[in-house]
């Protein structure tokens, strides 16, 4: 019998702290070294904005060159996407998902460590163009034939190409092992309706991943092939079609979104019933409404090709546009899981609400997009940036943070100092609202993405130096977060296996929780076993006191 | 002491909430789009603000909520809320709300689509638009057969090109690039439209718009192209009929033959290809003209410029465009010393060299 993966290891000799890091294949660690690393490329791509903002604070070239900062605003984007807020949500998936479901580790632990280590490979070599001569600078989107090898000479790109080749590769594997975790590891009981959300919202995002992801690294090798090998897949000149990389990388990207967005989404539905102790709102109607996402979005992504004249404009449009009807859906279950509850608004908390705030305004200025004539004069301007920085930095990165508050003391067992947490939250809110507020109107008036300057003349200044500091604002806002990080591991509260009165089974372990996760579980009767563990006389009072009256007639 | 604390907040307060309200109002001004100068961009603008008035609906009923939530039922004690799971028929009415929103700006947008996208059979003038790294190539088609005659204006980085056109009636424009995608955007049409390589097959692209007034209207390109993406700026200066009608003659008038090719002296050569030139470095006798024979192996606009060291033009070479095409450039006379020799349409390094006059 092949049980011997899951038995602890036997022997007693030790080894030193690092190699044990380097080795591990305990999800916990490895979720943990998720995190860790793509905190450590989202500060690098925080300097790279800092960058974009500072060249773009005053009308001419103050700082940078075009070719400088063309491959800052290409690194940006490609690092907080592909090497900090997917890696980071995979990292929460990877720490959470086993012990919400009440299993020892994720189904594949090797393929796990293997999923982890290629990410940092991926990331310097994407990074490394900067060693070759300048790196990649065609913007994420990589469109050809601006990419192919005629206009973008140098190793860079090819750095790039290969860099994420591995990085997508990393997230396939990834993927598997979170969809076999899910329906082949879960505890007795824990059926699929009783999972909790962010499960469901993780599950979701891996079969995006799985989906989307192949065909986003297949289009990055016939890329690799035209510009290495002679290939002409996007190459007019010799038969190629540069408008089908735009459908194999929007195919790709769109879903890409909801990637990025859903675990997200499942974070923030489990902090908000936590700290307004009530059960979601129509967690039923949550999963489908997370069903429905993932299906539609596979049919929209034409929506950001609009302006090429070459799709069919009432087909995307109307795909686009239903989307955010489960979208809205969400957000109402939100808002009524609030109703009449208790709030309590601790630094999760307020991450959370900043996240349902703020995705909000992405959400509609998403739904404005959608509409092809209004796109028409939207599309490639700096509403553009603004919309998917509210989706991505709004949406997203805040429901990053609320998951490090909140799942901090149970991978430490120390809570983060509350009072740091909240300072942080609120120079965070302020200054990403001040950053990304105004590339509305820079848009709307005319501004496009991607330039390293424009005219004085054309009143955009006034905006930009606001989105400036406000940048510099979100960048300070990160020392008091790395302050309490450092602080709180050195002497933080020790808190116990369930500092927020939580619902879900990872709390009812240690904090750390212990090689192979549980001692013990709870009975899983509904999608909040700690819950009904804690209020069990409640229940069973509540129980026999409608069991009473039948009892009375029999 | 304690009152006079609670005043001095509650002021601090009214002075913040009143400068986030100024914030606000300036940001809600900020979220109306530019002038609409076209019969289609007006009705791109009046789409525009029955979706902007909807999403504003939106987000106030929703933000409103929150907020209000945030305030009513922040935890007082340690009661144990109602543990309400859900309800089916709210769940109903929450999906049927935001379906009919959608599905009327849906309709909304179908519609102006139509009037966007229409396309009339006799356009008062077409203009055959290139895009190229990192300008604009204006060409004005007329009735004959001949390509040679038409009108064409050729743009820089340095100085952009406007494009004339006559008001009130429908010009179309055909869009093509000779390079990488580019985008043709004027903010005050509200619209835009990619321009993809000549041979991108489904890529040639149309725009068609009728100016309602004259005036000077900027636009750039809006799809990233490659360094000087920022500087592909172009301006459409819209005149009455007969007005546009003597500048194209005067301007078909005025353009200059090919230059005098008589044997001065010195001739240097200089060709250039995959945006490059062959030579760095050039070197010519002082106070002599000579002649530049600049040869363009390839099917992209180039051209020979020259300025002196504070950067004043001594020769603004006439742009041509390949594969083999050749042009002879006079240079006057000029005094020694070191000058700088430079493609307009591509000042990058590799078109960049020095020309030594001693």
């Amino acid at each position: 019998m092949a049980t011997t993966t899951l038995a602890p290891r036997a022997g007693t000799w030790r080894q030193s702290w690092v190699i044990d890091w380097l080795t591990t294949v305990d999800h916990k660690k490895i979720g943990i070294l998720y995190i860790v690393n793509s905190f450590l490329f989202f500060f690098a791509a925080g300097v790279l904005a800092l960058v974009i903002r500072s060249e773009l604070m005053v009308p001419g070239l103050q700082f940078v060159d075009e070719a400088t900062y063309n491959q800052a605003f290409t690194m940006h984007g490609t690092i907080m996407i592909f090497l900090f807020v997917v890696p980071v949500l995979s990292g929460f998936a990877n720490y959470v998902v086993p012990l919400q479901l009440g299993a020892p580790d994720m189904a594949f632990p090797r393929i796990n460590a293997l999923s982890f280590w290629l990410l940092p490979l991926g990331g310097i070599l994407i990074f490394s163009g900067y060693l070759f001569g300048g790196a990649a600078a065609e913007g994420w989107t990589m469109y050809a034939p601006l990419s192919n090898a005629r206009y973008a000479e140098g190793p860079g790109t090819d750095l790039w190409l290969i860099g994420l080749t591995l990085v997508g590769t990393a997230s396939i594997l990834g993927a598997v092992n979170i969809i076999a975790t899910v329906f082949k590891m879960r505890a007795p009981g824990m059926t699929l309706f009783r999972m909790p959300i962010f499960v469901w919202t993780v599950l979701a995002t891996a079969t995006l991943i799985l989906l989307a992801t192949p065909v986003l690294t297949a289009g990055l090798i016939a890329l690799f092939i035209d510009r290495n090998y002679g290939g002409a897949f996007f190459e007019p000149s010799a038969g190629g079609n540069p408008i089908l990389w735009q459908h194999i990388f929007w195919f790709f990207g769109h879903p890409e979104v909801y990637i990025v967005i859903l675990p997200a989404m499942g974070v923030v539905s489990e902090i908000l019933p936590v700290f307004s102790r009530k059960p979601l709102f129509g967690y039923r109607a949550f999963v489908f409404a997370t069903i429905g996402i993932m299906l539609l979005s596979f049919s929209v992504w034409a929506h950001h090709m609009f302006t090429t004249g070459q799709v069919f404009l009432l087909f995307f449009a109307f795909m686009t546009a239903l989307i955010g009807v489960p979208t809205g859906v969400k957000m109402f279950n939100w808002m009524a899981t609030l109703w009449r509850g208790s709030l309590e608004f601790t630094t999760p908390m307020l991450f959370a609400l900043g996240f349902i705030t703020m995705f909000l305004i992405g959400g509609i200025s998403g739904v404005m997009l959608a509409s092809p004539p209004v796109d028409f004069h939207l599309q490639d301007t700096y509403f553009v940036v603004a919309h998917l920085h509210y989706v991505f930095f709004g949406g997203s990165v805040f429901g990053v943070f609320a998951a490090t508050y909140f799942w901090f003391p149970k991978m430490t067992g120390r809570r983060l100092n509350e009072r740091l947490g909240k300072v942080h939250f609120w120079i965070h809110f302020i200054g990403f609202n001040l950053a990304f507020f105004p590339m509305h109107p820079l848009g709307i008036s005319g501004m496009p993405r991607r330039v390293a300057d424009y005219s004085p003349d054309a009143g955009f200044t006034l905006w930009n130096i606001v989105s400036t500091v406000g940048a510099f604002m979100i960048a300070i806002s990160v020392l008091p977060f790395l302050v309490n990080l450092v602080a709180t591991l050195i002497n933080g509260e020790r808190v116990g296996d369930d500092p927020w009165e939580a619902n879900t089974l990872e709390w009812a372990t240690t904090s750390p929780p212990p090689p192979y996760n549980f001692d013990r579980l709870p009975p899983i009767r509904s999608e909040r076993p700690v819950f009904d563990l804690r209020h069990k006389h409640d229940a069973e009072h509540m129980a026999a006191e409608r069991r009473a009256p039948e009892e009375g007639t029999a | 002491m304690g009152s006079s604390t609670a005043h001095s907040r509650w002021r601090t307060g009214h002075r913040v909430g009143s400068l986030l309200l100024l914030i606000a109002a300036l940001a809600g001004c900020g979220m109306i789009p530019p002038e609409p100068e076209t019969e289609t961009a007006r009705s791109v603008f009046t789409l525009y603000n029955i979706v902007l008035a909807m999403g504003a609906a939106v987000f106030v009923g929703v933000e409103g909520f929150i907020l209000y939530a945030i305030f009513r039922y922040r935890r007082r004690d340690d009661r144990l809320p109602d543990q309400l799971h859900g309800n089916n028929l709210v769940e109903i009415i929450w999906t049927a709300i935001p379906t009919i929103i959608v599905l009327i700006l849906f309709a909304a947008s179908a519609i102006t689509l139509g009037e966007v996208e229409a396309r009339v059979d006799e356009p008062g003038q077409t203009i055959e638009v290139t895009g190229f790294q990192w300008q604009w190539e204006f060409r004005y088609l007329d009735d004959d057969e001949d390509d040679e005659n038409d009108h064409t204006v050729v743009g820089s980085p340095a100085s952009p090109p406007a494009m004339v056109v006559p008001v009130g009636e429908p010009i179309r424009l055909e869009l093509t690039s000779t390079d990488v995608v580019h985008s043709f955007y004027v903010p005050n049409f509200l619209i835009k439209r990619d321009m993809f390589p000549a041979g991108t097959e489904g890529g040639g692209n149309q725009l068609e718009f009728t100016i309602d007034e004259p005036g000077t209207y900027s636009g750039q390109c809006a799809e990233f192209c490659g360094d000087l993406h920022a500087r592909m700026t172009f301006t459409v200066e819209a005149l009455p009929r007969t007005e546009f009608d003597e500048w194209l003659e005067s301007a078909k008038a005025g353009e200059t033959p090919a230059p005098s090719r008589d044997a001065a002296g010195t001739v240097l050569e200089i060709s250039a290809d995959e945006i490059a030139f062959d030579t760095r470095e050039l070197s010519a006798p002082a106070d002599q003209p000579f002649q530049i024979h600049f040869t363009n192996l390839e099917g992209v606009v180039h051209n020979v410029s020259i300025y002196d060291a504070n950067d004043a033009e001594i020769l603004i070479g006439e742009p041509i465009t390949g594969p083999d095409a050749e042009i002879t450039y006079d240079v006057p006379a000029l005094p020694p010393g070191e000058y700088t020799f430079i493609c307009d349409y591509h000042p990058v390094a590799d078109m960049t060299g020095t020309l030594t006059v001693q």
